[in-house]
This record gives C-alpha cells, sequence and structure tokens, in this order.
C-alpha cells in the first residue's frame, strides 16, 4: 500500500472520532505549550541576565568596602553604597595607588558614591551621584554617550545624567545645558548616557560629575582621600580572573587584613555572569523537567487513545488483513495516527506556549531578584524542536498499540465481537 | 486446475484448557465457474473451513492448495498478498470500512495492492453500478442500509478481479428484500462466470447455489 494511501486512511480516522482526537490533542497540546513557555521564559531570564551583567564588560573589576562571606555577614559590612557608610571602611587612595600599580591594569576610577537631594524645574527627587575620575571615565565606561560629551578634565559644575533620569523622571525631560541643583549646588548637563538596561552601577538612573564635588553634595561623608568604589579595567579580559586575586592579595597586605577580617570584597563582574547563568541554565533546565512530565502525560493520552482505538478496530484490522495488507501497513496505519496527534498536538501547543511566552511581559511578572521586567524569547530553535518531539512522542506512544494490532491474526480479528 | 482444494484438513483450537477439534479431515475442492454453498448448523466447522477456503489459517494437518500451490509454502506476508488478491471476501457484518466512503471501501483492495490511480477510479465505478449503487458513491456506510452495505462490500471483494468470491453468511443481517436483491448479484456474478462459495445455516440460502455441500462435526456429511 502506498504511504500516501495509509496516510490518508489514518486521516480518516482521526476525523471520524474527531472528539476523542481532540481530546487526545488537548493533551499533547498542554505538554508542548508548557514546554515551549518554559523553555522561553527560560531562554529570556538567560538573555536577562547577560544583558544586565554584559554592562559591565567583560574586562572590569570592582572593589567595594565590606565582605560577604559564606557563613554570614561580616559585622561590619555595608554592601550598599547608598546607605552612609563609615569612613572607617571606605576605600582610601593609598588602595587606589596600591591597585594602579599592579601589572595587567589598564585604568583604574576611584568612585564616590551616594545620595543625594535633586531639584530640577520645580520637582524634587533624591538621586544616586556617582564621583568618577574624569581622565579615565570616559575611557572606562561602557554605556555610551546618547547627547553631548562626557565629562573632561577641568569639569567643575557639570554632570552626566543616567538615561531613564533624563527621560523618564521629571514631567519635563531633562535635555542638555538645562540647569539642576543637587545638595544645593547648581550644575549644568553636559551629556546623557544611553540606556545601558544592566546593573552597570544604575548608570540609568543615576547622575555622574566629577568625584571631587561628589563628595560636596552626597549626603554621606566621604572625605577627600577616599572612594566608595574603586573601579578597574584590565589590559585583557582573560587577566581578570588573575587580576582579582592579585588586588585581593595585594589589598589585605596593605590594608593589614587576613581573609577573617577582610573588609572590602572584590567583584568581576565576567566570573559572575558566568555563575548566574550556570544559576538559571539550572533553573530552565529544571523546569523544563517539569513541563516534560506534563508532555508525558499527553504521550499517555496518546497511547491510551491508540489503546482504545485498536481494540475498537479489531474487525477493521481483520478486514484490511483479509484483503491483503501485511504487518507493516497495519503498523504504518496506527503510527501515522498517533504521529498525527503529535504534530497538530504540537503545532497548536507551539502557538499556545508563544502566547503564553509573549503575554508574559505584559502580566508584569517581576523575575525575583533580578529587580527587572520578565521576558520570554522564543526561537526558531525552541519551535522546531517542540514540533520534532512532538511527532516523535506521538509516534513513540502509538509503536506498542500499533504492534498490538499489526500482529493480529485476521481470523481472530475477524472473529472478534464488538 | 481446482481454484482451492482442501485435502484431509484437520484444525484443532486450543480454548484454554480443553482442545476444540473443528475439523476432522475435511476435503473440498472449489471449482472455477461454480456457485459452491457449505451448508451446516453451528458448531459444525463451516465457519472454520471458511477460514482455511479463504487462506486466512492454516490447517492443524492436511493441505490447503490454491491454484495448485500449499499455502503452508508461503510466509504470513506472501500469504496475506496472494490471499488479498485472489480472494474477494464477504462477511456477515461490519463489513465496510466505516471511516471511508462506499467508493473509497471499493477503491481499499485496489490501493492495498497498488493498482493504478486511473484504474483505481475506473473499477470502482464500475463496480458501484453493477451493484446498483453509482448515486451513493459518497455515502458512509452509516449512511447506508444492511442490503447496500452488502452490495458494497460484493463490489470491493470484485475489486481485484479474485478467482474465487467467499461469502461468510452475507443475508444473515438482512431483511428477506435485502438478503434476496444480495442473493441476486451473487446469480448474476455466477453466471458472467465468478466463482462463488457462500457459507450459511439457510437452507433457503443455500438453495440458490448450484452445489451444496452439508457439513457435520467437522467434516462433511455423507
Amino acid at each position: 500500500m502506498k504511504l500516501l494511501d495509509i496516510f490518508l486512511l489514518s486521516l480518516s480516522h482521526v476525523k471520524k472520532s474527531r472528539m476523542r482526537s481532540w481530546l487526545t490533542i488537548v493533551g499533547v497540546i498542554i505538554g508542548v505549550a508548557s514546554v515551549v513557555a518554559i523553555i522561553s521564559i527560560g531562554q529570556g531570564m538567560q538573555e536577562n541576565v547577560q544583558q544586565r551583567l554584559g554592562g559591565f564588560g567583560a574586562d572590569i573589576i570592582t572593589v567595594i568596602p565590606g565582605y560577604f562571606r559564606a557563613t554570614g555577614v561580616h559585622s561590619e559590612m555595608h554592601t550598599d553604597r547608598s546607605v552612609s557608610t563609615s569612613s572607617s571602611i571606605n576605600l582610601s587612595d593609598r588602595d587606589y595607588r596600591v591597585i594602579k600599580q599592579l601589572p595587567g591594569v589598564m585604568y583604574v576610577n576611584g568612585l564616590v558614591s551616594g545620595k543625594a537631594d535633586l531639584v530640577y524645574d520645580n520637582e524634587k527627587t533624591v538621586v544616586s551621584i556617582t564621583g568618577v575620575d574624569t581622565s579615565v571615565w570616559r575611557l572606562m565606561d561602557t554605556t555610551g554617550i546618547e547627547e553631548g560629551r562626557y565629562l573632561q578634565a577641568g569639569d567643575s559644575n557639570s554632570i552626566v545624567v543616567g538615561y531613564n533620569l533624563a527621560h523618564g523622571t521629571f514631567l519635563q525631560p531633562i535635555t542638555l545645558n538645562r540647569p539642576i541643583t543637587i545638595g544645593g549646588k547648581n550644575f549644568r548637563v553636559v551629556g546623557i548616557l544611553k540606556q545601558s538596561g544592566g546593573f552597570g552601577g544604575g548608570s540609568d538612573t543615576g547622575i555622574y560629575m566629577p568625584s571631587g564635588i561628589a563628595r560636596d553634595v552626597i549626603s554621606e561623608k566621604v572625605s577627600n582621600n577616599q572612594f566608595t568604589s574603586i573601579v578597574i579595567k584590565a589590559t585583557d579580559a582573560t587577566l581578570v580572573e588573575y587580576l582579582k586575586a592579585d588586588i585581593e592579595q595585594k589589598l589585605m597586605s596593605s590594608r593589614q587584613v587576613n581573609p577573617r577580617t577582610k573588609d572590602f570584597t572584590v567583584i568581576a563582574s565576567a566570573l559572575i555572569r558566568e555563575q548566574m547563568s550556570s544559576v538559571t541554565e539550572t533553573l530552565s533546565f529544571f523546569l523544563s523537567a517539569i513541563a516534560a512530565v506534563s508532555l508525558l502525560v499527553g504521550a499517555i493520552g496518546i497511547a491510551n487513545t491508540m489503546f482504545m482505538s485498536v481494540m475498537e478496530r479489531t474487525k477493521q484490522i481483520g478486514l484490511l488483513k483479509a484483503m491483503g495488507a501485511g504487518e507493516r501497513e497495519i503498523m504504518k496505519l496506527f503510527l501515522i495516527e498517533s504521529g498525527i496527534f503529535g504534530l497538530v498536538g504540537g503545532i497548536f501547543g507551539v502557538i499556545a506556549g508563544s502566547a503564553i511566552s509573549l503575554l508574559i511581559p505584559f502580566l508584569g511578572i517581576q523575575a525575583v531578584g533580578f529587580g527587572g521586567d520578565m521576558k520570554a524569547t522564543i526561537t526558531m530553535g525552541t519551535i522546531f524542536f517542540a514540533l520534532g518531539f512532538s511527532v516523535v512522542i506521538g509516534v513513540l506512544s502509538g509503536i506498542i498499540p500499533a504492534r498490538h494490532a499489526a500482529r493480529m491474526r485476521p481470523v481472530d480479528a475477524l472473529r472478534y465481537d464488538q | 486446475m481446482n481454484i482451492i482444494e482442501l485435502e484431509d484438513v484437520w484444525k484443532t483450537y486450543s480454548m484454554g484448557e480443553v482442545e476444540v477439534q473443528a475439523l476432522k479431515g475435511l476435503s473440498l475442492k472449489v471449482k472455477p465457474g461454480e456457485f459452491l454453498a457449505i451448508m451446516g448448523p453451528s458448531g459444525s466447522g463451516k465457519s472454520t473451513a471458511m477460514n482455511m477456503i479463504g487462506c486466512l489459517d492454516i490447517p492443524t494437518r492436511g493441505r490447503v492448495l490454491l491454484e495448485g500451490q500449499d499455502i503452508a509454502a508461503l510466509n504470513e506476508k506472501e500469504l496475506a498478498k496472494i490471499r488479498g488478491k485472489k480472494i474477494g471476501f464477504v462477511f456477515q457484518s461490519h463489513n465496510l470500512y466505516p471511516t471511508l466512503n462506499a467508493i473509497e471501501n471499493v477503491q481499499l483492495p485496489m490501493r492495498i495492492h497498488e493498482f493504478g490511480e486511473a484504474e483505481i477510479w475506473d473499477k470502482s465505478e464500475e463496480l458501484l453500478g453493477l451493484v446498483g449503487l453509482s448515486g451513493r458513491a459518497r455515502h458512509y456506510p452509516s449512511q447506508m442500509s444492511g442490503g447496500q452495505s452488502q452490495r458494497v462490500a460484493i463490489a470491493r471483494a470484485l475489486s481485484t478481479n479474485p478467482l474465487l468470491l467467499l461469502a461468510d453468511e452475507p443475508t444473515g443481517n438482512l431483511d428477506t428484500e435485502a438478503g434476496k436483491e444480495v442473493l441476486d448479484i451473487f446469480s448474476q456474478l455466477n453466471s458472467r462466470g465468478v466463482t462463488v462459495v457462500m457459507i450459511t445455516h439457510d437452507e433457503k440460502t443455500a438453495a440458490r447455489a448450484n452445489r451444496i455441500v452439508r457439513m457435520i462435526d467437522g467434516t462433511i456429511a455423507s
């Protein structure tokens, strides 16, 4: 029997028992839809993490005061720079010099960060201020300038504004040359940053100014020879891991602390990114496994339907065999039918799963710990994988019933009473 | 040459622990062009005899020769091919494929045996006309009466130009009128040279044949 004729015969079965066919297919749809949605959400999550951490650059190392410990938190720890930091554990220009003379260091930027009151166009708010070393900031920034320019040597009352702060915070968007009062002092906007979308030091909502003047306007007290963090750009991204270890060691000896009393933390974003990726990978793998269970239930549904139709059609199988159909043809007949269930379920499942994925951002679900919108990424790979997988599942769940049908002896099948 | 020849055929079924001897040394010849009725009460082994004639089953002992060839020498696949091509079956009930319409049912054996598309359509239309159901070509089995279904089944059984039309109680589920129509078709086909073997328990039905073999206890009653 030609394959096309077998296919048409299978199709006639699917069409004739419409209700049962659809119920079977719904089982597959649910399974495929959840797999597609979860894979897409997982990929979206990965991209989110990559994008957010990507703002840092792979060759950037940051040193901040305070120390995370695996078993808890050091008593003097201050991780959030916005919290008023006791001056005793700020980083000093001695630390700055120690770092600067290490091999593999390209640029070092001592930052002074804090909060300050801002008045603009009669609106008042509190913003994050980052005081930077104007000579190196432009060389290390990974966000980019949208309008205007970076800060330069000699700037004193100039500021650069983050994208979201400029465009989304005030009724009247901040534009170049607008006067802004920060911490009681008057400033002029010389540049607006591009949107970074990342954690990148809060660049989207922050204000950048020379570090000298930042010490005067922020509410925290940071003395002249101190920094709230130090950012290092390595000469090469491959050196980051070694440089990080080197910085830790040199700073420990210059600050006269040991691993137990360590009072600073060295962060290499590239390393964090790897860790975060592996966390999200594990998470999406785990979620996919759960989704796979519902797909398995769908497969059992197919197998069940196929067994029922083999039973119901025993007489027809006998008829086909009497007319000369062989085992292989009967086998194909049922496998194609279960494959159709898989394929149709797969198609609708992909559509439903994609719809769910696309709805995710609108539902405003916040990904725990990432502080951003959740998004889903549907790739062609996911779609083809889901379709192929559901067809395979369909065919596989049909194998046992089909073999059962194919091996019936024509006499027994014909004698079977319904 | 005989179309089918049964030589001292024995058939034993085991029903659980009990062995049932359905055929006990049945010998029978079906000659080309004859209209043979095999008669007998239930339990006489006539259905088992039909399975043997139709090559649906193989004997426990003895030989079945289809056109002189021992079917025991064929494997399952070869047997299926030969059986499907050379024997046209008409069963008592559930004869038609329910998901296919009348003409598709007639075409089914030809599709199984991979006839050409043009031949499939010419032949199926011709055969539906022969049984008087041209107007019902697109009707599904659930939309046809029992008599119509049996006529479609006959058209289908003829589609591969079989040596033999083998009918198992073809009128068993039909009223007198519809039964008569079906039997008329058999007679008509036989007069055109089609060999017909019919299994029945009904005297009147058997009377339409030109040879009657009576079975009892798994063999021919003398």
